[in-house]
Formats: structure tokens, sequence, C-alpha cells
């Protein structure tokens, strides 16, 4: 055997191959801001906090910080009547961004549509009170067996699925900060292998007394930023099936790119993404307009954020900041797709002009950093 | 239609830690074998369980395998998955350096994530309240860490990505980073998945009437379910012509893979749609049925697996049905990565010659009807080309891959 | 099955109806004695293994995983659980 070094030869990484464009054809949002994307999208043009008060979603008490929380969720209405009795919050803010978006989409979903849909963890509640449920209980396995679906992570993507008959790819993206970006990436690529023909991309995060908690005694979030929770969710496809159909291109996404960097070096890391991003998509700095940030009130982090982003912009500040959280409190696996949504309901209750370009950046203690370039359609 | 990538993608490195050893080496001595890995649990206090075994992977000393990372800030299913790709990088003569000077990350599959720190907190929460929820332990629960594990541990710099999608999650994976390699986005990429043993699974399970008391014996007629394990495991893929150049071994080319979605019921499988799964597999690699030499089943040992598992492959096989067995009749269910495992096994079976078997076999159920070739007690020694690598999940998210030794 | 309904009491027939009635989500009156949970009530096995779960947890019995094949309608639960209890007091 020859030894390790020898094998080894330097790499040359070729050029990236160049992005193909997907089409955003339907976006739909539930958060603090409230059902659908213009109430959204007015929170986070004119700087409105959404909804504060958690009562009656906690048995366990909540820690002293603020908070941002869908007040009334219109299961019935949005979801149905029957067979919802063991859903758990997550799959139900899931189900209703997936109801909002296919309700605008001008197409039909049907069989060949894909889910892609992002998260944290799952529903932290789900799981822990399940395993909370084994230590209580007489006998450990005296357990609910059709509350053990909600334990695993892809529970949500599986429920949407089932309840629109689509067939397509169904991944969940565990990407935390990052779901967003990787989820659009995962979607682009398995738009392109034929694996559906177009995708609901989503995040979501539920708000429970578990996480609120952990983000509480972490320290990871500053003290006076609300945890929220929220789900949104895009109609995703190739922009010529949208186009021969017909669809109006509500936002193209031109780039999505992620990356790890170790610590230390998170800015160097998110601006070189942010870089790589634009050079793939054949834009310059200088065209930027906007940019949706993705860790406004995380420790550490939103400087990083800051000072990347003006790295990668040759120092000059776009015209537009989008900060969504600063409405709908951290909603962790959601952030990602709440940032787009944001920004598409700011796009249109601005009626911004077509073709506007925004950056949707993200970064995660760990190392994780992604950006997506995104470009404003016929919001109108 | 899909647009085949530029380049042929091979796996040149292995890297696994499961209750069947430690290093790729020791796990196929023990899959081949035939050996019966699972044992009583000791990772959680099993007592009020009827069942207790499972397919544990004691006395993990994650410091003996890890170099960069420091075990105490990642949780037990990173630990798994970084420990697995380190060994899979050595495995393929690779200096991590070397990958951390180009494109390269990580793509990694899970069902329940960092499931034993959640334990962890439950557990605090059950002594003090949530309040007492120890600060330095919540930031190892979300399960996006498990990849962020390898990247950190390689210094890798590409994506890291963590794959939720259950019990398929690590063919998934596979499938991607193989299009990430195929397509150019990546030079090199770790695909795996790792899960840890969490006492809520296993009440769920028992409770679901889907666990074994000791053995599990898919394909039986006598089977009586599944056993719930953990492990991790990661395969290195990269490009076909640099592996030839650099004089690497080559274990295994992708040749294709496909994902979809039964959107049916959360637990029951469908064998029409799996059928699908793997007709578009098919199509994916090039091969058609009468190609396929060896099915690595996704074989978890309940009846509705089986009936509907062999289902499905006679709906696309017809009669000439391939030989197919369950290696988790020996390590039990890693879950999320489950058909990462059944993937590396495939790899030396390509590579080493041989059919992995299925342990424990006594009578080849008769109502799976004709021709099922379980590969019962040991492995056997066989040339395979081409083998079909089945993943099935929560959900209805199938995964199936296909591998090719590569002449 | 009229030997059966001997061994529950009145409050423990009462507790296996409201038992599959919350977890089929029925209107008290479309359960009947017959009607099939599977055929008439949109049950799966998911579901099946709820309403023996619940049953076990509240009326303290263990029913093997084998009788939910009998447990199609109420009359069946009812038999299953008469059967369990039997063999309880019996032990």
């Amino acid at each position: 055997m020859t030894s390790a070094a020898a094998l080894s030869a330097p790499v040359a990484a070729g050029p990236l191959p160049p992005a193909t464009p997907l089409a955003v054809t339907a976006v739909g949002a539930v958060s603090a801001a409230g059902i659908g994307l213009e109430a959204l999208g007015r929170a986070v043009a004119e700087g409105i906090a959404g909804h504060a008060d958690p009562a009656g979603l906690s048995e366990e008490s909540l820690p002293p910080r603020p908070v941002r929380v869908v007040p009334d969720l219109p299961v019935a209405e949005l979801i149905g009547r029957k067979g919802t009795r063991h859903l758990d919050r997550t799959t139900k803010l899931a189900l209703i961004a997936c109801r909002l978006t296919l309700d605008t989409y001008p197409g039909r979903a049907g069989e060949r549509s894909g889910v892609v849909l992002g998260t944290s963890t799952g529903s932290i509640r789900s799981s822990s009170e399940f395993s909370m449920e084994t230590l209580r209980q007489e006998r450990p396995y005296l357990v609910n067996p059709s509350l053990f679906p909600n334990t695993v992570m892809n529970c949500a993507a599986g429920q949407i699925a089932i309840r629109h008959g689509l067939h397509g790819v169904n991944a969940t993206i565990a990407g935390g900060h990052l779901s967003g970006v990787q989820s659009l990436k995962y979607a682009r690529n398995a738009l392109r292998q034929g694996h559906a023909d177009r995708i609901l991309v989503g995040g979501v995060e539920e708000f429970c007394a578990q996480s609120a908690w952990g983000w509480h005694l972490s320290g990871a979030l500053g003290v006076d930023v609300p945890v929220g929770e929220g789900a949104a969710m895009l109609m995703v496809e190739q922009e010529p099936t949208a186009s021969d159909a017909g669809r109006p291109v509500l936002a193209r996404i031109l780039a999505c790119e992620t990356g790890y960097g170790p610590p230390g070096r998170l800015a160097d890391a998110l601006a070189s993404v942010v870089t790589a991003a634009l050079e793939r998509c054949g834009r310059r700095p200088e065209e930027v307009g906007a940019v949706s940030y993705g860790a406004t009130g995380l420790t550490g982090l939103e400087r990083i954020e800051d000072r990347a982003v003006r790295a990668a912009l040759g120092g000059r500040s776009p015209g537009r900041d989008v900060r969504v959280k600063e409405s709908v409190g951290e909603c962790f696996g959601a952030d990602g797709v709440l940032q787009i949504a944001g920004l598409l309901g700011a796009w249109r209750y601005t009626a911004a002009p077509a073709g506007e370009l925004a950056l949707v950046t993200a970064v995660a203690r760990d190392g994780n950093v992604g950006c997506a370039v995104l470009e404003a359609g016929a919001l109108a | 239609m899909s647009e085949r990538g530029a380049r042929r993608v091979v796996v040149t490195g292995l890297g696994a830690v499961s209750s069947a050893g430690i290093g790729a080496d020791e796990f196929t001595a023990s899959i081949r074998a035939g050996r019966r890995t699972t044992s009583p649990v000791r990772s959680f206090d099993p007592s009020g369980f009827p069942h207790v075994h499972a397919g544990e992977v004691h006395d993990f000393e994650p410091r003996r395998w890890l170099e960069r990372i420091d075990p105490a800030h990642w949780g037990r299913s990173g630990q798994f998955a970084a420990s697995a790709a380190r060994l899979a990088v050595q495995d393929a003569g690779l200096a991590a350096e070397d990958l951390a000077r180009t494109r390269a990350g990580s793509v990694m599959g899970t069902t329940s994530g960092e499931s034993a720190v959640i334990e962890e907190l439950v557990g605090a929460w059950a002594a003090d309240g949530l309040k007492a929820l120890p600060p330095d332990v919540v930031g190892s629960v979300p399960a996006g860490r498990i990849a962020a594990a390898v990247n950190s541990e390689l210094g890798l710099t590409g994506e890291a990505l963590t794959l939720a999608t259950a019990c398929s999650a690590s063919n998934y994976a596979l499938g991607y980073a193989f299009d990430m390699v195929a397509d150019g986005d990546a030079e090199y990429m770790l695909a795996g998945g790792a899960d840890s043993l969490n006492r809520w699974a296993h009440a769920g399970f028992y409770r679901l009437g889907a666990l074994a008391e000791e053995v599990c014996r898919p394909f039986d007629a006598d089977r009586s379910g599944i056993l719930t394990a953990e492990g991790g495991v990661a395969l290195l893929l990269e490009p076909y012509e640099r592996a030839v150049a650099r004089g690497a071994r080559i274990y295994a080319e992708v040749l294709g893979y496909s994902v979809n979605c039964d959107a049916e019921h959360m637990v029951h499988p469908d064998p029409t749609s799996i059928a699908a799964c793997i007709r578009a597999a098919h199509r994916s690699a090039g091969v058609e049925p009468s190609q396929i030499d060896y099915i690595c089943a996704h074989g978890t040992g309940t009846r509705t697996n089986d009936a509907t598992e062999v289902a499905a492959v006679r709906e696309v096989f017809g009669d000439r049905l391939p030989p197919i067995s369950s290696i988790k009749s020996m390590i039990g269910h890693t879950m999320g990565a489950a058909s990462g495992f059944g993937a590396l096994i495939c790899c030396r079976a390509l590579y080493d010659g041989f059919l992995p078997p299925t342990a424990g076999v006594e009578r080849t159920d008769p109502d799976l009807g004709p021709g099922v070739d379980p590969i019962p007690g040991r492995a056997r020694t066989a040339r395979p080309r081409i083998v079909e690598n089945h993943g099935f999940a929560f959900g209805g998210n199938n995964a199936i891959t296909i591998l090719g030794r590569v002449a | 099955m009229a030997s059966t309904a001997s061994v529950l009491t009145a409050e423990q027939d009462g507790v296996l109806r409201a038992i599959v009635i919350e977890v089929l989500e029925l209107e008290p009156e479309e359960l009947t004695d017959t009607s099939s949970f599977i055929d008439d009530h949109d049950a799966d096995s998911l579901l099946a293994i709820e309403i023996l779960a619940r049953i076990e947890k509240d009326l303290g019995v263990t029913i093997p995983q084998d009788d939910l094949t009998e447990m199609t309608n109420l009359d069946g639960v009812r038999a299953v659980v008469s059967r369990s209890l039997k063999e309880a007091r019996d032990v």
C-alpha cells in the first residue's frame, strides 16, 4: 500500500457549473404577523411586531422573555376537521403554509410534485413529551402509538404529501438557520434530476416551552429578542416549466450556495459564499438592491453577518434591509424561507420594480453559511 | 427527463461505527460470518420494557477516533457520523487536509437526530423542570449538528447537509452526494447517516407491536419484528477519473438512484409506489431488472415489511427474484444510518465478491411466495456486478440506490 | 357474544365505547356493536393499536398484540377485553 501522502494529489476544482434559475410561482406564510403573505409583507415593510401573547399555548411555565406566536391556527378552515387530532403544532403550521401556497398557485400540484421542508429538529415538543411519557407512565411503553409519528422529523413533510397526493421527492432538511438556502439547493438539484416537476420548498418551527427555555438558557439569542414560530412555503419550478404554462413568476431564484467555515472565520466563509453565489449567476455586487438577513438577534452572529455582507458588496449598503425576525421573532428552522417570504411580501407591499436583486443570507454558529440570490418578478 | 451529470462517481472510502465493529473491515467480517451483534441495552435504563435487546455500540470511545472535534460539545449521533467519516477518509488513503483544500462536503441522513441529547434534557426536565435544562447541552440538540460534526472534524469547507428523511435518509444522502460530484458541485462528498438508541423509539416500536423480543429474523416464517439500533456510517465519493489517476482502491461505482413518496400512510409502506421507485432507480442507472445480481433489503423484520418489500420486488422482477437479504438480522435497525450500512456492505460485496446473508432464517416464510432467496446463515461467495440497495421510511419516503462493480 | 358481555361491567363497557368513539373521532350514534372500524369508520392499523393501547392503560389489562385481528368492531373489542380480564382473574 502506498502512503496516504503519495496517493493524495492536490485537486484543482474546476469552475462551478452555471446555476439553473428557478421560478417561484406561489408563496404562503403563517407567522406571528398573521395568516398569509400580505400580513407578513406589511409587518416587515412597516416594522410591525407580531402577536406577542402566548396565552393557552403551553402548560409548562415559559421563560421570562418576549415571544412571537400565531394566535389562532385556522386548522378546521385550512386543514380540515377530521384526522387532525394527533397532528402536532409543527405539522399543523406546515400544513397551513402548504394550503395557503397551493391556494395561490395558478396550476395543479398533483402527483409529480415534491416537498422539501426545512426544520431544526422536527417538533422538539413532540419528541421530548413522548420521551417524558416513557418516564412518567407506570410502564415505559404505555405511550400513545398515534403520537409516535410526530417524534420523527419527516412527519410534517409526509403529512403534506399524503393530504395533497404528492408522490415526488419528499425530503426533510434539518438545516436549522440554514434550512432555507439548503432546501432551495436540494430542490434545485431534485428538479434538475427529474425527481419532481415542481416542489413545495418550506420551513417550519413551532413555539413550545422546551425550545423557549432552550433559547433562553443557552444565551444564543439576545436577551430582548423574542422566540417565535411560523412556517412559510414557496412553489418552485424550473423557469421554462412555469413560463411555458403561462404562470406568472413572482421571483426568480438565481443562485443558492452553501459552505462551511471554521470558528473565527465565519465572516470570511459567509462573504465568500455571497461572492460565489453572485458569480455563479453572473451578477455584480453593485446590482444588489436588498438583503434579507438571517442572523438578526443571534448573539455574535448578527455582526458577523453584517460584516460579511458589507465585505461582499464592497462596503456599500444595499437600499433595502429586510429583517423579518424583527416582526416574527426567532423561528430557527423556518427562518430561511420566512426571510424569502418576508422579502417577497415586502416587495409586493411596496410595489418594488421587477428586476430588483436581493441576497438572502444565513450563518450558524457551527460553521454553516449560505446565500441565495433572488430577483423580483411579477409581484403586483 | 433527468440530466445525468457529466462525471462517473465512485466510492473509494468506507467508515462504520456499529454494534458489528468499528471500521469497514471489522464490520464486513462480522456481517460475512452472519454474526448477530445485538444485545441487551445499556445506554438507557430498559427496566420495565418486556423487550430489551438492541443493536447498541457498546463502550464507544469517541476520543479514540476523533482528531479535531471535542466530543463534549457534540451529541452521540454527531460523534458516530464524524468518526465514521474520519475512518472513510483514512480508508480512501486521503489526508483530510487535501479534502479541506478543495470543494468537499458532507451529507448525512438521520431519523431522530441527536435523540440521546434530547433524552438527557428530558431527564433534567423530569427531575427539576425545564428551567433546569443544562445550557451547555442545549446547543447540541439540533439535528443539523450531525453533518456539521463531519465538516468540523475533517475541516471541510463545502456544504454540511443533514437529511432527516427517517429510515431511508442515508440513501437520500448517497443520491444527493452522487449528483453533487457528478455535476461538479463538489470534488469529494462524504455520504452516510447516524442515529442513537433512545427510549422513545424503543417504546414507540414496542407499542406498535413491531419490536422483537431478542432476535430479528426478516423473511423467516417465525419473525417477530425489528430490533432498534444505532451507529454511524460514511462513504467517500469522488469522480472516477481522479480515483483512477491517484491509484485509489475503487469499491464500487454509484450507477444511479431514485426517490419518491407513497403519499398514502405515515407507517404503512405501499408496494406499488416502491415498485415505481425501483423502476425509476433502474432507469437512472441505465440497467434492466435482469442485470441486478443482489438486493440489500430494507428488511426490518416485520411481517408487513417483508410482505410489502417482496411484493414490490416481484412486481418489477417477475418470477426471477435476485437473492435478497437483510443485514438488520445482525445489527438491528440503525434507522437513519440503515441504508448507509446497506450501501457499505453492497460496496464490499461488489469489491470482495460475496452476497451478505440474513442471519437466523430457519424457514423462509412460504407466504412470501416462491423464489425468495434470503441467503440464510452466512455470506455466499459470488461475483455480483450490479446490486440494488433499498431504504423505506416513515412518511412513505422511499429511496433506492444502484451500485456496480468497476471492472 | 352474549357470553362475553357478562364479564364486562356496564362501566367497563362504557369505557370501551368512549375510547373507540374518541380514537376514531366518531359521533356516539355512528358507532354500533357491529359497525366495522375499517370499512365504516376509516380506521387504520395505527388507530387500532391506539385503541388497544388506550384500553390497556385505562382498564389496566394486558392484551396480546395478536388479538388486534379480532378487534374489528365493538363486539370484537368486547370479546378480546373480556378474555383478557378473565385470564387475568384466573391466574
